[in-house]
């Protein structure tokens, strides 16, 4: 009987006009179009620069900000309400102030008159923008002082040279990061709204009822709906790893059974919801709204996007609750660290307990008999 | 030879509504029993209840022999049904539907290929084998419907409406398969609202908002009433209603 349930599902996925090309089209855009767009890099921040000292020392420090690539010099002027006004007018968005003295206090070393203002409307760009700016004048002041500064830092004690090492990831690239988090992604999406609008679609036909009235049992009839995008999700997978090795030369670091272990705990979980969710619905529209209701919070609240650590008591409690946290974490680990499954064995726990829970809710509350 | 469906004091509510009001019938073994009853009369709910769809409220009995609420599962392997909303799935081709209702009724690799045969050759559709079966003309599916609810060779057939929306000719080859079911023993349960199709019924039974107003052989009905077809039978019982559509 299974046989014969699981042939019709593969028999329909592939004849659905949409499915097939969705599966071979969503993971090539999330791969390849959000690593560049959907980047946390803040490049490209307009800065116009205040400058009433106008020798060579501040010409020097100008050039020194702009080199870095990150700033785009819109001008340079010597009113500051004009640059304020740039900066009202969405223009710019930081305004560095170079002071009267600074090419003389530069040689003194009497501290430097310079003035950072940064438009925080786009926070991010912001707070990112100001630490920039900040870091190329002091890198400035070092390399200008130079000998000065040592000695004079000799005097008045230990210079502490406080240079971090970064582990993992080392040139602190996003596209990295975010590669194992848009494959949890992509396979959430997938198996979450697939076999929920599956269910719901017979549901509609009204074919349901022609398989309630037969003796197929309902663990049959949920787990044959499953196994289609069981394979159709290691499919996925597979090709969102080939194309960060071919785009990105990104390899997995831990083993690939480990992603793939993870990624069939992690489909348990969400068909179990999507199925669940369509048990309850009695259309497509329904069951859409709840399912997207349910993802867009798991998304938000997993860690995908902002670390889980830097959330109020309150959130990281409800995030133990997120299947997409223990997924999203693991396949970070294993990804970025090559962690071992035994290295992550809680990830694995946590998705097998929402997992078992989701899937025998959804064997139950699936009637035959109303 | 025991009955196919006893029946005793089924009921059935939804939250304030009656729709099915404590009726008590049997249906004998290899008859064809016709369950008329204007729309919303609670024909459909009824019927439900019999294949194990749906739970009475009240009362109980028995379809092939087994309790319709305590053991709807084992009544299904016995039962086939044909749904008034056209069930069998439209992207799969002919064969692929007889092959999965053959194989959801445990049929071996064998019997489903002999069955297949058996069935395209009866209806005449060899040459749609290969045909999706949404391409199919009302007609040729609700045939094709028939043939699979009784691909299991079940003891009991439930008919909902069976021929809505098709034309009086399609109808009488339609019933021409029905009788030839009911030569190899089955016991055909029909609702209708085509009151040509009650007369051919061995017995039929008239639902009125929810109860059964009546219930008899065709002839005996018009006989009761002094008028000369069902269709007259029909307005006289139906007249009575009180509930809405």
């Amino acid at each position: 009987m299974w046989k014969y349930l699981i042939e019709k599902e593969f028999k329909q996925f592939f004849r659905d006009p949409m499915l097939p090309r969705i599966v071979i089209v969503f993971p090539i855009i999330m791969m390849l179009v959000f690593p560049f767009a959907a980047n946390m890099e803040v490049r490209n921040i307009n800065l116009v620069v205040v400058d009433n000292d106008r020798t060579d020392m501040s010409s020097e420090l100008i050039e020194k900000c702009t080199e870095s690539g990150y700033f785009r010099l819109k001008k340079i002027c010597s009113d500051p309400r004009e640059a304020q006004r740039m900066m009202d007018r969405n223009t710019v968005d930081a305004i560095l102030t170079i002071g009267q003295g600074f090419g003389k206090s530069a040689v003194t070393g009497d501290g430097f008159p310079v003035g950072i203002k940064v438009n925080t409307v786009n926070g991010t760009k912001g707070s990112i923008g100001s630490q920039y700016l900040s870091n190329c004048v002091m890198l400035f002041m070092q390399s200008r002082a130079g000998a000065d500064v040592a000695s004079a830092a000799g005097a008045s004690g230990a210079v502490i040279d406080a240079a971090p090492k970064y582990y993992y990831n080392p040139y602190m690239d996003y596209k990295v990061f975010m590669v194992p988090a848009l494959i949890v992604i992509a396979v959430t999406m997938v198996t979450g709204f697939f076999p929920a609008l599956n269910i719901v679609g017979e549901k509609e036909a009204g074919t349901i009822e022609q398989l309630n009235v037969s003796p197929v049992s309902k663990t049959a009839f949920i787990v044959c709906k499953m196994i289609p995008y069981w394979v159709i999700t290691f499919f996925m997978v597979g090709m969102c790893l080939l194309i960060a090795w071919l785009a990105f030369g990104y390899v997995c670091k831990g083993s690939l059974w480990g992603v793939f272990l993870f990624t069939v705990l992690h489909i348990m979980v969400t068909a179990g919801l999507g199925l669940l969710i369509s048990n309850y619905s009695d259309n497509a529209q329904q069951a859409m709204f709840i399912m997207m209701f349910f993802v867009l919070i798991f998304m938000l609240m997993s860690g995908v996007f902002t670390p889980v650590s830097s959330m109020p008591e309150w959130a990281r409690v409800i995030t133990y609750a997120n299947p997409l946290r223990y997924y999203a974490d693991a396949m970070r680990s294993i990804f970025l660290k090559g962690s071992s499954i035994a290295d992550v064995w809680y990830d694995a726990a946590g998705l097998l307990a929402i997992g078992g829970l989701a899937l025998t809710w959804a064997i139950t509350s699936y009637r035959k008999t109303s | 030879m025991e009955n196919a469906i006893e029946i005793h004091g089924l009921t059935k509510k939804f939250g304030n509504f009656t729709a099915v009001d404590n009726i008590s019938f049997t249906v004998r073994t290899g008859e064809i029993f016709g369950f008329l009853g204007a729309n919303g009369a609670g024909k459909t709910t009824a019927m439900r209840i019999l294949c194990g769809l749906s739970i009475p409220t009240a009362g109980g009995g028995t379809v092939a022999g087994f309790d319709i609420v305590r053991e709807p599962e084992k009544i299904k392997k016995h039962i086939g049904y044909m749904s008034q909303k056209f069930s069998l799935y439209p992207d799969l081709k002919v064969w692929e539907n007889i092959r999965l209702f053959g194989g959801i009724y445990g049929l071996s690799g064998k019997e489903i290929s002999d069955k297949t045969a058996a069935i395209l050759s009866r209806l005449g559709m060899e040459d749609v084998r290969d045909a999706f079966v949404a391409s199919l003309p009302l007609g040729w599916k609700q045939k094709l419907s028939f043939s699979i609810a009784m691909i299991h060779d079940p003891r009991i057939v439930f008919l909902d409406e069976p021929t809505g929306g098709v034309d009086p000719e399609t109808r009488r080859r339609f019933w021409e398969l029905i009788y030839e079911a009911t030569s190899g023993g089955v016991t055909v349960f029909v609702t209708t609202h085509y009151m040509d199709e009650a007369e051919y019924c061995d017995r039929v039974s008239v639902m009125v908002d929810g109860r059964i107003e009546a219930l008899d052989s065709p002839d005996a009905l018009k006989r009761r009433y002094g008028v000369n077809d069902m269709d007259a039978v029909f307005r006289v019982l139906a007249g009575r209603a009180v509930r809405e559509e």
